[in-house]
């Protein structure tokens, strides 16, 4: 229909110059155009009210409106525009046809796989109109591209992964010496690289080479439910709690229920029952469960089949996840004994994974000192050096005066935060926060409160916890997995035997509970992010009434302090920190190592020597050399390939002058072949991006007839300018002839005639 | 002359109910049973003594195997509970407030088995438990109270006999818990005093009759049962009389060694009951 009116193809117009062909100065053209509309405006105006026909002014402005419109098309036509454009010469520009043979596109529809639906359509007439145009060279594309010689030697789609920006970036490396004109690429869009890297767009678009898409498969499969992903901690401390959040969606189960579970192995950790929602909304659900014992571990997600369900294979993901054994140290500075000393330490007990080494301050002058790993540790007081600091994954101070910490002893204590990562949690009492002049040091600004600026902020009087919205939600405060049930063992708890005026959370602070005194309420737990580490306040030493007051065998008060410890300590660094740029491979072994290696100041290291050792299936074992990363210092890399499927461990050591820094280690999974099995449906949107990005255009098979007439116009390969008349256009005459039509049925209304 | 008689009596009694009142240094209140704050001062016999404090010194209050002759029921002031009470505790919390940076109120608190106030309360003393008797209840609170992390320290018994009625009790409390003697390297002697060589502590009667022993008490025990962690919750001093040495430390009579023993070893067992 465009081409009906336009005679070319709307490429022509949206990619296309406009140009006035004329010899004739174009400022002549301005004049006339201004002048005809000057004097049909003044000839119309000036009739109204000196003729007998009583002609209102906005009659007479649609009659000027219609004349000038018709007098300026024919002064334009005049001046011969026309359409400018690059245009493929015929016959010596190469297309491209790039066609997915990955295991998606075996998938039937109406009785015919989508691999025989691009072979259809490319039999039908196109394929051998684009090879009378130009030559054509034909691709099998899966994890890369592969050029074959007629469509019949494609396979019948087994290949296990499609990554089309890999096939894209070979196919611009194998022909950067040919003239290639444009891709035409069939596929379902189905990529197991999680879509195009902007590296082979920016590649595309530097060539000018239109990548036209044809979308091949159902845009919707029904019924079937598919886990999108699971999102999980890559590493987290033995027999902590851990969440993962569970992204899936679903069609034709509408309100339907199921169950979510993870599974390590065989072993059920947790599951919980999930109502399935609207068709293809995305639902997120929580999982919680407990990490158990260390190892590197496979964990899998999953939902339940559901009846008459197309595809099972989508119902689960796997996710590595390292459960550490290393064990935190948290250093616990007390300025008076107190019962909430004794039962922090008494929630700990039983946590092999976090030990609390603690100096109490019995009389002016003695320490008692418990958890030390020898009788040196902390014979001299808190550390002044920050080696000896540093080596805690945790700080507590307790009912303990600003002052009490000499300058060096608070540069510490930031540098433990800001460059160590290291958590800082201050405890309510009676030389604490606001009595203890903590407002006044110069550890202020790590405080996550604004301390209030009067004393006597601690009181020794009931207060009841309360949870908030933020405090819901954190893994901190769940003594239940169930939300609802959390909420019920919170308002259980019995009072506080203290609070304290913990001052106003600052921007950016989180305040997980409150404490109801008096008919006032205060901030009671507030944490924040600091530097790399953490900060928080718990403003009130009376959390040990919990422990003392609840029946016997209650954990409430256990697991609330066992979780604000690992909460502390867990995220803390050690010397080494490694990554890797993926933790699931999925068919492609290639991976790219990364590591932050920092001396026993926690300084970087960018002198020390850092390598890889890694483990994987089949008794895989290789050591590699990780070299450092340019202008980043203490950063080290390499890149390594997982030749098999399975679980890989990589231990990331550093030496520095022949003293060892320390070792990290990170788990990652390369699966093969299970890619495939998800993302069955059509991606349009991946496919119309692509195409919008590189000038092309998105295609259904059933419109490819057209795509013979739309390819040409192109700026890659051999181009040559074409100039398109535009006079002769069938849309210009009928506007000429809508308009003169109009005028005079107007007048013939209006009786002006 | 029979008039004259009855008046007698009444005056009588009248006076040594008052003595006792007076001996007792307050009121016959006792403290509330239900929210710790404030009901819980209201046993108090100092005026001065309302402020909240972190530690209190407790004193545990139990039924008596002689209360049935005391003629105040089975909690009332002099009972055996209450051996050396008020004077022994406001002596010992002198020296607590001096020798420590723990902040106790100065006047002691009496807790009751009865009740679960006890369980506001983690550190616990108690005297004369060979006369101590407990109900199912009683029995079973002061079980779940120790195993929570209360902490018990029972003094002022002697000899076979009374060990074995303090035995009675307790194993109505834990059946089968091990009792053990305490050795000179147990953490709860160094807690804040290195404790090494220990003596036997007699009561006041050492002035006048020269024993350190009581009974068939010859040999003083230090023992404990632990819990499932190996850390001390009942604090047995068998044999001795701490309580005594503390009341009777102003005594120029009393000496001081015996003294000074007794509040290391009151200071040790307090912070050792408060850090573990």
């Amino acid at each position: 229909m465009f081409e009906f009116f336009f005679r070319y193809p709307a490429r022509v117009f949206s990619q296309g110059s406009f140009v006035l062909l004329s010899g004739w100065p174009k400022w002549v053209l301005g004049l006339l155009l201004l002048g005809a509309a000057v004097v049909l405006g003044w000839r119309i105006y000036s009739r109204i009210g000196r003729t007998s026909h009583n002609l209102k002014y906005w009659q007479a402005s649609v009659i000027w409106l219609l004349e000038s419109a018709a007098v300026c098309l024919i002064l334009i036509l005049l001046w011969q525009p026309a359409m400018v454009i690059a245009e493929l010469k015929p016959h010596q520009n190469v297309i491209a046809i790039l066609i997915d043979d990955s295991r998606s596109m075996a998938i039937s529809e109406g009785g015919i796989t989508r691999e025989q639906q691009a072979k259809l359509a490319l039999q039908n007439n196109v394929l051998a109109e684009l090879q009378a145009k130009f030559q054509t060279r034909l691709y099998r594309l899966n994890s890369s591209v592969s050029r074959v010689d007629n469509i019949q030697q494609l396979a019948d789609a087994t290949a296990p992964a499609t990554h089309i920006g890999d096939g894209l970036k070979q196919l611009l490396d194998e022909t950067s010496d040919i003239p290639l004109g444009g891709v035409v690429l069939l596929t379902d869009g189905s990529d197991n690289s999680g879509g195009i890297d902007r590296d082979t767009i920016a590649a595309l678009r530097n060539r000018h080479i239109p990548v036209h898409t044809v979308g091949l498969g159902a845009e919707v499969v029904s019924p079937d439910v598919e886990v999108d992903d699971a999102v999980i901690a890559p590493r987290v401390m033995a027999n902590s709690r851990l969440s993962a959040q569970v992204t899936f969606h679903q069609h034709g189960y509408d309100g339907r229920k199921a169950t979510l579970a993870v599974r390590d192995g065989d072993q059920l950790l947790a599951s919980r029952e999930i109502t399935f929602a609207s068709a293809g909304k995305i639902q997120s659900q929580e999982l919680l469960f407990n990490a158990s014992a260390a190892g590197a571990k496979s964990l899998q997600f999953s939902i339940d089949p559901q009846p008459d369900e197309r595809n099972r294979l989508n119902n689960s993901v796997t996710r590595p996840v390292n459960v550490e054994s290393a064990q935190r140290r948290i250093l616990y500075v007390e300025g008076e004994p107190r019962w909430e000393y004794k039962f922090i330490r008494r929630a700990e007990d039983d946590d092999k994974t976090v030990q609390i080494v603690s100096m109490l301050r019995t009389t002016e002058n003695k320490i008692y000192r418990q958890g030390i790993s020898n009788p040196q540790e902390l014979a001299d007081g808190f550390p002044v050096r920050a080696e000896d600091l540093f080596g805690y994954a945790g700080i507590i101070i307790g009912s303990v005066e600003a002052g009490y910490f000499t300058p060096v002893q608070q540069d510490l204590l930031r540098e433990f935060v800001d460059r160590r990562g290291g958590g800082l949690l201050w405890l309510g009492g009676h030389s604490s926060l606001a009595d203890g002049v903590w407002g006044g040091s110069s550890l202020v600004d790590l405080l996550p409160i604004v301390l209030p600026t009067h004393k006597d902020t601690f009181h020794r009087a009931p207060a009841y916890a309360e949870l908030t919205s933020a405090g819901a939600d954190s893994l901190i405060c769940r003594l239940a997995d169930d939300p609802d049930a959390n909420a019920r063992r919170w308002k259980k708890l019995p009072y506080l035997m203290d609070y304290q005026e913990a001052g106003t959370p600052k921007p950016g602070a989180a305040v997980l509970a409150e404490m109801r005194a008096g008919g006032s309420k205060y901030p009671m737990l507030i944490t924040q992010n600091y530097g790399r580490g953490r900060t928080a306040v718990l403003a009130t030493s009376g959390t040990w009434r919990w422990q003392m007051s609840m029946p016997l065998g209650d954990t409430s008060h256990q697991m609330f302090w066992q979780q604000l410890l690992r909460w502390l300590a867990a995220d803390t660094p050690s010397h080494i920190v490694a990554s890797t740029s993926a933790r699931t491979l999925l068919d492609d072994g290639h991976i790219h190592l990364s590591a932050d290696v920092r001396d026993a100041e926690y300084q970087p290291a960018p002198d020390a020597k850092a390598e890889a050792h890694i483990i994987g299936p089949g008794s895989i074992s290789s050591t590699i050399e990780m070299s450092p990363v340019p202008d980043t210092p203490g950063s080290f890399q390499a890149d390594w390939t997982a030749d098999k499927s399975g679980s890989y461990v990589a231990e990331v050591t550093a030496q520095k002058s022949g003293h060892a820094l320390g070792s990290d280690v990170v788990t990652f999974l390369r699966a093969d072949d299970v890619a495939e099995n998800f993302h069955t449906e059509q991606n349009r949107d991946l496919l119309e991006r692509l195409a919008q990005q590189t000038g092309a255009r998105y295609w259904r098979p059933s419109d490819l007839g057209r795509l013979t007439d739309d390819i040409p116009y192109s700026e890659a390969g051999i181009t040559m300018r074409e100039t398109k008349d535009l006079w002769n256009l069938p849309v210009i005459f009928l506007a000429l002839l809508l308009m003169r039509s109009v005028e005079w049925l107007l007048r013939r209304r209006w009786g002006i005639v | 002359m029979r008039s004259l008689w009855r008046a007698s009596v009444i005056v009588l009694v009248l006076g040594m109910a008052g003595s006792v009142v007076a001996f007792q240094g307050g009121s016959f209140g006792v403290q509330g049973r239900g929210s710790f704050f404030p009901q819980s001062y209201s046993d108090d016999s100092s005026r001065n003594s309302k402020e909240p404090s972190e530690f209190y010194w407790s004193r545990l209050r139990y039924t008596s195997r002689t209360d049935g002759y005391g003629g105040y029921g089975g909690y009332g002031y002099g009972s055996s509970w209450s051996r050396d009470y008020p004077k022994a505790d406001r002596q010992f919390l002198m020296a607590l407030k001096r020798l420590t940076r723990i902040e106790a109120r100065p006047t002691e608190q009496v807790v009751d088995l009865d009740s679960d106030d006890i369980f506001n309360y983690p550190w616990v003393y108690a005297v004369q438990v060979a006369n101590w008797t407990f109900t199912d209840a009683e029995a079973k609170r002061l079980h779940d109270y120790l195993l929570k992390g209360g902490f018990l320290m029972v003094d002022d018994f002697h000899g076979t006999a009374d060990w074995d009625r303090f035995l009675a009790g307790m194993r109505m409390v834990f059946p089968d818990r091990p009792i053990e003697d305490l050795k000179d390297q147990d953490e709860i002697f160094h807690v804040l005093y290195d404790i090494g060589a220990r003596f036997q502590v007699p009561g006041e009667q050492y002035v006048w009759s020269g024993r350190t022993y009581e009974k068939d008490g010859y040999v003083p025990k230090w023992r404990a049962i632990r819990d499932d962690q190996g850390r001390v919750m009942v604090a047995i001093c068998h044999n001795m009389h701490l309580g005594d040495a503390w009341e009777w430390a102003d005594d120029p009579r009393y000496p001081e060694p015996f003294a000074s023993m007794a509040f290391r070893v009151g200071l040790d067992y307090i912070m050792y009951g408060i850090t573990h």
